[in-house]
C-alpha cells in the first residue's frame, strides 16, 4: 500500500549510493513511509536520526541560529542526511560515495512537501 | 554508562527517592546528552539533599552544558558555602569567571583550586593563562576582535559590516587550556583558527568533552566572546551523534553538518571533545566543511597528538 509520501521516498532511493529513504515523525521517530534496501534497519535510523535532528534544531535555536534545514551526519561507513518540516522529516541512509550535493538539493526540494 | 545502568539507577531512585542514586544517574544522563532530564533529576536531588556539595556540583555542571552560566555560578557558590575546599567548584567558577572576563575572580578561584589539587596540570596552565591575560590587560588598553554575529549576518549579507571593529593591538583574550602554545606569542588559544577564517564571516572553536571552550572564539557584534555559550548549546549535538552511532552500525561519526536560517554549522570529533565551525549562511556549505577539515588538522597539532 502506498501513501502520499511514497513518491518522495521512491525518488530519493533512485540516487546512486542511497540505501534507504524514509518519512519519519519528528517527535516520535516512527516511520510514516519508507523505501529501504534489504538489510537496512529503518526503525533504528528513523528513531535515532529524528532524535539527532531534534537536538540540532533545539541547539541551533538556543544558539540564536534560527530554524534548521538540512543536516548531514558522516560516519566511517556511511552517511545519513535529513531535512524536514515541523512534523515530519525525510531521512536518507547512504553509502559514503553518494553525491551529497545532489542529494541535498533533492532532499530540500522533497522536504518542502512535508507538513 | 550503558542504558541498562541508567535504567537500573532510575529504578533505584524510583524505589527510594531519598537515595543518592540521583548523582550517578544525573551524571550519566548529562554525559549522554539528555540535559533537560539530567537537570530535573539533579534539581530534585539537590532539593532533597540540599547540604550535599555533590548535588549542587552536578546541577552546576549540567547548567554549564546548557549554557546557563548564571545558574552554574549560583550552584558552585552554594557548593563552596558547604565545602570551601571543593576543588571542582573552584575550577568551574574559575573557568566561568574567565569566560566572563572577570579575570581577578578567575585567578582567585584557580589559585585555590590549584592549592587543593597541586598535581592538576590543566589548573596550573589555566592559572598561568589568566595571569598572563591580566598582565596583558594592564599593559594594553585596546584589543582586536573579529566581529561576528547573527544580526550582522542577517543585516549585511554582503559582509561589509562584519569584522568592523579592529584595532591595532593584539587579538582578544585567549581561552583556557592553552598550555601547548603559551610560548608562541602569536598563537594564543583564542586566535588559534583565525587565519583559517580569513576574510570570511565565520568562527571556529574547540570544545572539550564537557562543552567548555579550549580554543577559538565566537565574537559578537558588541565584542563579547560568545564561544562558551554557543559551544555549550551545540556540543550536545555531537553527544547525540555519539549515542546514535552506537546503534546504527556505521562506525564512529566523522562530521556533522547542518544548515540553519542564519548559519551553516559543521562539527567533528577531536579527542574527547568536538571542533565546531559556524559560518554565515551565504558562505557555501562546502567551504565550511573545508574550513572544518583544516581547523581539525590545526587542533590536532595544537593538542599535540592524534585527534
Amino acid at each position: 500500500m502506498s501513501s502520499v509520501f511514497s513518491t518522495l521516498t521512491e525518488s530519493l532511493i533512485r540516487h546512486r549510493g542511497v540505501l534507504g529513504a524514509m518519512v519519519v515523525g519528528l517527535d516520535d521517530g516512527l516511520i510514516v513511509e519508507s523505501t529501504l534496501q534489504i538489510g537496512v534497519n529503518g526503525n533504528a535510523f528513523a528513531a535515532l536520526t529524528a532524535s539527532l535532528y531534534r537536538k540540532a534544531r533545539r541547539s541551533a535555536a538556543a544558539a540564536g541560529f534560527g530554524a534548521t534545514g538540512f543536516l548531514e551526519l558522516t560516519a566511517e561507513q556511511g552517511r545519513v542526511c535529513t531535512a524536514g518540516g515541523q512534523e515530519l522529516v525525510l531521512v536518507v541512509v547512504c553509502e559514503s560515495r553518494v553525491n551529497v550535493g545532489m542529494l541535498r538539493v533533492e532532499l530540500l526540494r522533497a522536504a518542502e512537501q512535508l507538513p | 554508562m550503558a542504558s541498562d545502568d541508567i535504567r537500573a539507577l532510575s529504578e533505584a531512585l524510583a524505589a527510594d527517592p531519598a537515595s543518592l542514586a540521583f548523582v550517578p544517574l544525573g551524571e550519566a544522563l548529562r554525559r549522554r546528552g539528555d540535559l533537560e532530564v539530567a537537570l530535573r533529576v539533579a534539581l530534585r536531588g539537590a532539593e532533597r539533599h540540599g547540604t550535599r556539595p555533590d548535588a549542587h556540583d552536578l546541577v552546576a555542571r549540567i547548567a554549564v552544558d546548557l549554557g546557563d552560566l548564571e545558574r552554574a555560578i549560583v550552584e558552585w557558590e552554594t557548593v563552596l558555602r558547604i565545602d570551601p575546599a571543593h576543588a571542582g567548584a573552584r575550577k568551574g567558577l574559575g573557568f566561568i569567571c574567565f569566560q566572563l572576563g572577570r579575570l581577578e575572580e578567575a585567578a582567585s578561584h584557580l589559585s585555590v583550586a590549584l592549592s587543593l589539587s597541586p598535581g592538576d596540570g590543566s589548573l596550573a596552565a589555566a592559572l598561568q593563562t589568566v595571569r598572563d591575560e591580566l598582565a596583558v590587560r594592564e599593559e594594553s588598553s585596546g584589543r582586536s576582535t573579529m566581529q561576528f554575529s547573527r544580526e550582522a549576518m542577517a543585516a549585511d549579507p554582503g559582509g561589509a559590516a562584519v569584522r568592523q571593529r579592529q584595532t591595532a593591538d593584539p587579538p582578544a583574550r585567549p581561552t583556557l587550556g592553552l598550555a601547548a602554545v603559551r610560548e608562541q606569542p602569536d598563537a594564543d588559544a583564542g586566535a588559534l583558527f583565525d587565519d583559517l577564517l580569513e576574510g570570511q564571516r565565520s568562527a571556529a572553536m574547540l570544545l572539550d568533552g564537557d562543552g567548555l571552550v579550549l580554543a577559538g572564539r565566537y565574537v559578537s557584534a558588541d565584542g563579547r566572546d560568545l564561544a562558551a555559550l554557543i559551544g555549550a548549546q551545540l556540543s550536545g549535538v555531537s553527544d547525540e551523534a555519539t549515542r546514535a552511532m552506537r546503534h546504527l552500525g556505521l562506525g564512529g561519526w566523522r562530521q556533522i553538518v547542518f544548515e540553519t536560517e542564519a548559519a551553516s554549522v559543521a562539527m567533528a570529533p577531536s579527542r574527547d571533545g568536538v571542533l565546531l565551525v559556524a559560518a554565515a549562511r551565504p558562505i557555501p556549505l562546502g567551504f565550511v566543511r573545508r574550513v572544518l577539515e583544516r581547523a581539525l588538522a590545526r587542533a590536532v597539532e595544537w593538542l599535540g597528538g592524534a585527534a
